[in-house]
């Protein structure tokens, strides 16, 4: 028995180690960058010759990045707009109404997310041209944007259904509460949290996205992640690293912002 | 109001997922299977007509079978190794009574919150010729030429691992987080050592996780397309860097569709095979 305890404390031991090395693991390249933006050199090392915020203020006086920032910010904000009013109705429809379709709602809407993004891409692409629309202007974008984080608005929002009782609209109802009553006071408090989760996931996705903003962006307008790989194929300066600092932080700032304003917990990735 | 009208309203809510959907997914994959039949053609996106000699060039040439292999082959050994490390975290994030798991669980999702571009370039620092890893061995002395970490399938397959764990660990969490404690105190009663527990209780209810985990990696690496551009460069090229080079630089749209949908084939296959063979339904 005594063996035994051993044994099992020195198997936790060995276990909690483990999962150290793994964390460690998954915060390097985060840490790397970071530490990398604040070098004083003139060439991206690591670790930094010098802590400097010089590559910042270049940064911050490069009109190309503030640009594709301003744009990526944007596209992300329209995009959550709609994908989290389209993907809130539909998930209410789901989870209430669908009945026999119930399945092929739940497939129709995490196809985007099942289906490789690359493909999805491109085939949008090539049917923005087939259609006549073209990528001159930023709709083919949105599209593809509201396509992708919606997905992650029927997660959250299906998720706080769960427990979700259809005798509270009942009740509602029979004490003499119209539709959009039972709708501001019942549901809407319920799915709530789930809502403003999803709507955060898919603002972040949104930001971060790489090939379907590749692919469908119109000529001179970059998102953040598009400006930053055509960058990083040709050049080396800490630069880069700065710029992925911010791009960090503005994730981070939306997620704590949200969080703390709005008191809710992640429940899905 | 008549039950026909309420009705009538209830699709009002589904209606504008089902058009977009509708419009923007179906119809565009449609149209893409049409166009991988079509000719290619001289300045223009492709030709009159329908032919199978896209998917006849694919097939027929050696080149590409390597580098279908090849993507596959990273996109598996990606998806067991997420696996083999994503254990043991999940355990850890689980079962563990430790109160640094609000922590250790904020690490876990923090990739998610990075774009990929900037985590595979990270990786570029670490492991490139001049990077954190060569630098700190040659500084000690151990090397005197840089070890090759980057520009090659290990590189990829290291930063694909580091980009995906998440997507491997938050499922078989949330599956050992369902199984009933009491199952495994019945299991102790009646005499099972620890090994027997995990092995024929709590590993096989950990099934679905595992699964949808192994799924989702192998879909993903699969189709990964950043990670493979920057740490693999010119040298090694995986089945989706070669697809935009063919859409995008070379303007092949027909041969690029063809590659494409024959990727998307090979790894539907195989993710329909191992739901087989794992004996659960696709979920």
């Amino acid at each position: 028995m005594k063996t035994n305890r051993r044994s099992f404390q020195s198997g936790r031991l060995l276990l909690n180690c483990f999962c150290i090395l793994v964390y460690l693991f998954l915060l390097a390249p985060i840490l790397v960058v970071v530490g990398a933006s604040l070098n004083a050199g003139a060439f991206l090392t690591f670790p930094p010759q010098g802590l400097s915020l010089r590559w910042y203020v270049v940064f911050f006086n490069n009109d190309v990045f503030m640009k594709a920032i301003r744009t990526s910010l944007v596209i992300a904000t329209i995009a959550t707009c709609i994908s989290g009013v389209i993907g809130s109705a539909a998930t209410l429809f789901y989870a209430r109404y669908a009945g026999a379709a119930r399945e092929w709602v739940r497939i129709g809407l995490l196809a985007p997310l099942l289906l490789p993004e690359v493909l999805t891409a491109i085939a949008l692409l090539f049917f923005f041209y087939a259609i006549g629309v073209g990528t001159q202007n930023m709709i083919a974008l949105l599209v593809g944007h509201v396509l992708i984080t919606l997905p992650f608005i029927f997660l959250n929002v299906s998720a706080s259904l769960e427990g979700f009782d259809p005798a509270w609209e009942l009740a509602a109802q029979s004490l003499g509460a119209g539709p959009w009553t039972r709708f501001r006071r019942i549901t809407l408090p319920l799915i709530k949290p789930g809502v403003i989760g999803g709507c955060l996931f898919a603002f972040i996705i949104s930001f971060d996205t790489f090939a379907i903003s590749f692919m469908l962006k119109s000529v001179g307008t970059s998102t953040l992640p598009i400006q930053l790989f055509d960058y990083l194929r040709l050049n080396f300066t800490p630069e880069a690293a700065a710029v992925s600092t911010v791009s960090i932080l503005l994730t981070l700032v939306v997620v704590i912002v949200t969080e703390k304003l709005l008191d809710l917990r992640i429940h899905r990735f | 109001m008549t039950p026909a009208r309420a009705n009538s309203k209830r699709w009002l809510l589904i209606a504008p997922a089902a058009i977009l959907v509708g419009v923007f997914l179906v119809l565009p994959y449609l149209n893409i299977i049409l166009i991988s039949f079509r000719p290619p053609a001289q300045g223009a996106p492709y030709g009159a007509g329908y032919t199978l000699q896209n998917y006849g060039k694919f097939l027929s040439d050696s080149f590409y079978w390597l580098q279908l292999w090849n993507t596959i082959a990273i996109a598996f050994v990606t998806s067991a190794l997420c696996l083999l490390v994503s254990y043991p975290v999940a355990w850890q994030l689980a079962r563990g009574n430790t109160r640094m798991r609000g922590l250790y669980y904020g690490i876990v999702l923090s990739p998610l919150l990075v774009g990929i571009v900037i985590r595979s370039y990270g990786w570029t620092i670490i492991l490139g010729n001049n990077g954190l890893i060569n630098r700190s061995l040659r500084d000690i002395g151990w090397i005197s030429a840089p070890l090759p970490l980057m520009y090659n399938t290990f590189g990829i397959v290291l930063a694909l691992v580091h980009v995906f764990l998440p997507f491997m660990v938050l499922p078989i969490m949330g599956a050992l987080q369902s199984v009933d404690p009491a199952l495994e105190s019945a299991a102790r009663s009646l005499g099972a050592s620890r090994t027997t527990i995990f092995r024929r209780v709590i590993f096989p209810l950990s099934m679905p996780g595992v699964q949808s985990g192994c799924i989702l990696v192998f879909i993903l690496a699969m189709s990964a397309y950043v990670t493979p551009a920057l740490i693999g460069g010119m040298r090694v090229k995986t089945m989706p860097v070669t697809v935009v080079d063919t859409l995008i630089d070379a303007f092949q749209w027909p041969f690029g569709s063809a590659m494409a949908l024959m990727l998307s084939l090979c790894g539907a296959l195989i993710v329909i095979i191992f739901a087989r063979l794992t004996r659960m339904k696709w979920a």
